[in-house]
């Protein structure tokens, strides 16, 4: 009889760590998982969610932060003797957190996974999910690798997944990691599950609460969705050749523009007749240094609301006057195929917002 | 040809300005003292708003009056060649208050003092028996842009001569002195446009209404927002329907709101900072419909316009119309 491959998956309960679980499951019924999950709802949210799949899902209570990630160790013992790939999906990818909370997450959380990855007698491969936007404030072609941290980063959770990124390399093991691009949608089909801070800047500038955005109209904008990058890990986690890697799941060359994303944005939202009524004039894409006067007129004047949109935007709105390409050689030449285009989702998830009044009616429903 | 060969050109202008302002005035910093701001002192002046004026004993008919008067005693033109009066400011001759019920309604409309109009008593203390009156209504700080483009449009199609345009506008007593983040004045502004002028024409004009934002206190936020593409997008056409480009203008006449505004938006045009002519924010503050005229004399009057120059005024007016204005000089 062969034994199952045991997979440990944390952040399972999460867009892309739970994509990721259900995509091993479906590829190979060899694998069983185990699903690092802080507490019983979220284990029974994930249950749900997985359907058939779920019996061969062994949910292990534990949480990233926590020394011995808060495994009681019999747990562990048998997580050391079992687990043959360990795809660490667990963070907080809030933007506006303080640097301390998101290296407590991020990092502390990366380095107490690793030290269970390092007494795992049977791993072969640590996936380690960390995003694209390690290259902070660099900009032009940013390889598939260490990118060091001269630039400096727009926010904390950059940081920190940099951080985390340095304790994974420096470790003996298996290690791939797999840098995940801004995701927007779940699939092609532009269906929107979680609403990100990039939703919530549409939605403001669907309401006409912002007046522009700091960059240019050439500017790429990288974007995916949750099942190219959950499809993605899941295959290059068992990948041999992925092993010592650094792969960007991106649209890379094939990412929109800030301006044809925003034209694009502007067009969907005018076919609509009482948006078109109210004549919000299209948001500019400005040089940095006039975003700046406005972000700091804003300030000046106190006023709580537009502060409180303006800080919002400034987690990541600077990244819009940053241009980058992310290169995907390693990644297509592991995928063997081209990284997708931002076109077939963006559209669609456009739509999807504008149906579901970015969510409010989906979970009104629910 | 250069810029200094002007071809002789004839067309509506302006062909006088004149400004009044009550005899009191107020420092931002006093104005603080006096709790008649929202915002602190020191962001006011922060913004550039140094001083204004205000009307302790004088009342807006007076301010118009003797504007009207100044501005006729200084261009010496026969009244009567004065075929049209456009007259804008308080009290709104024409607005009335979304009446609660029918009775209320009918009771704002019952009384003869509705009828005491300040534009056909301003005709009649300026002697102008020909003059067309009425008055423009609604436009808050664009009413005296808007009063001279109907002027230029109607001494265009009408073959109307000379055309004065008034405002005066005042803030109620108590009622503060701060409209979102601008320190304003009381003031009164007459100009006077002839059909045929060969300096100061009038080149184009554009206005732009959204009465999405009429709700000016739930929309607030919108406004603050929409205010700069709408602003940009107003200038920009202006310029092009003047057929000029951005690069050509030479001055921009703001309407004295907080200079942090037009420091943000001569960068959105593309245009230096010290092409707008912002020395009169500090000395005058915001008169609502008044700045662009007063700041364009002042202007004329300190040599910083030339002959030939070209000149763009803007005013955005809560309500809400952004309104552009191309003139050269």
């Amino acid at each position: 009889m062969t034994l199952p491959k045991m997979v440990l998956v944390t952040g399972a309960t999460g867009l892309v760590g739970g994509g990721v679980l259900r995509r091993i499951l479906a590829d190979d019924l060899g694998v069983e998982v185990f699903a690092l999950t802080r507490d019983a709802a979220g284990w029974n949210r994930l249950a749900n969610a997985l359907g058939v799949l779920a019996p061969r899902v062994v949910p292990v209570r534990g949480d990233v932060t926590l020394p011995h990630l808060g495994l009681e160790p019999l747990v562990r013992r048998r997580l050391e003797l079992q687990i043959s790939a360990i795809v660490h999906a667990a963070a907080d990818t809030s933007f506006s957190r303080t640097l301390q909370h998101s290296l407590t997450v991020n990092a502390v959380g990366t380095e107490n996974v690793v030290r269970l990855a390092a007494d795992c007698a049977r791993l072969e491969r640590l996936s380690f999910v960390s995003t694209a936007f390690v290259a902070g404030r660099a900009t032009g072609s940013i390889p598939e690798a260490d990118n060091g941290c001269l630039a400096g980063w727009v926010n904390a959770y950059e940081e920190s997944k940099y951080e985390a990124e340095s304790i994974v390399r420096s470790t003996g093991l298996p290690w791939t990691v797999l840098r995940s691009s801004t995701i927007v949608c779940r699939s092609s089909a532009g269906d929107v599950s979680q609403i990100n801070a990039v939703h919530r800047a549409l939605r403001i500038y669907h309401r006409g609460l912002a007046a522009m955005m700091p960059g240019d109209r050439n500017n790429p904008l990288d974007v995916v969705t949750a099942d190219f990058v959950s499809d993605a890990i899941a295959r290059l986690t068992f990948d041999p050749r992925a092993e010592g890697k650094t792969v960007h799941l991106c649209a890379g060359r094939n990412a929109l523009t800030l301006g044809e994303l925003v034209d694009t944005a502007y067009e969907v939202w005018a076919a609509e007749p009482a948006w078109r009524k109210r004549g919000v004039e299209r948001a500019m894409i400005t040089d940095p240094e006039t975003y700046r006067l406005f972000e700091q007129a804003v300030h000046q004047t106190g006023d709580p609301r537009l502060r409180a949109i303006l800080t919002s935007l400034s987690y990541f709105i600077p990244q819009l006057a940053l241009p980058k390409v992310f290169e995907t050689s390693v990644a297509e030449d592991l995928l063997g195929s081209a990284p997708p285009c931002s076109r077939e989702f963006w559209l669609p998830m456009l739509k999807q917002l504008l149906a579901t009044n970015w969510g409010h009616s989906v979970r009104e429903a629910a | 040809m250069t810029r200094n060969e002007i071809p002789k050109k004839m067309g509506p202008a302006i062909a006088g300005i004149s400004y009044a302002f009550p005899a009191a005035s107020r420092s931002v910093a006093e104005l603080g003292q006096e709790a008649q701001l929202t915002s602190s002192a020191e962001t006011l002046e922060s913004f550039g708003f140094g001083r204004v004026h205000v009307a302790d004993t004088e009342s807006p008919y007076e301010l118009a009056l003797t504007a009207a008067r100044k501005v006729l005693a200084e261009t010496v033109v026969d009244p009567a060649t004065i075929g049209l009066l456009i007259y804008g400011g308080t009290p709104g001759s024409m607005s009335f208050a979304a009446a609660t019920d029918a009775e209320e309604a009918a009771r704002g409309l019952c009384t003869m003092s509705r009828f005491k109009f300040p534009a056909t008593r301003l005709q009649y203390d300026l002697e102008l028996p020909n003059a067309w009156t009425f008055a423009v209504d609604q436009l808050s700080c664009t009413t005296l842009l808007s009063a001279a483009r109907l002027a230029r449009s109607l001494c265009l199609t009408e073959g109307i001569e000379r055309a004065l345009c008034v405002s005066s506008e005042f803030f109620p007593a108590n009622a503060g002195r701060e409209a979102i983040f601008n320190c304003t004045s009381d003031a009164a502004c007459a100009v006077l446009i002839e059909r045929d002028g060969e300096r100061n024409r009038l080149v184009s004009a554009t206005n732009v209404t959204k009465g999405y934002y009429w709700d000016v206190d739930a929309l607030r936020d919108e406004i603050v927002a929409s205010y700069f593409p709408t602003a940009r997008h107003v200038l920009l056409r202006t310029i092009a329907d003047a057929g000029w480009a951005p690069g050509d203008v030479d001055w921009i006449i703001p309407h004295n709101v907080s200079m942090r505004s037009w420091e943000i938006l001569s960068s959105l045009l593309g245009l230096p900072k010290a092409r707008v002519f912002s020395e009169n924010i500090a000395r005058h503050g915001h008169t609502l419909a008044g700045d662009n005229f007063i700041n364009y004399r002042d202007a004329l009057d300190g040599g910083c316009i030339k002959p030939g120059q070209r000149v763009v005024m803007f005013s955005y007016g809560f309500g809400a119309h952004w309104t552009g204005v191309a003139v050269e000089a």
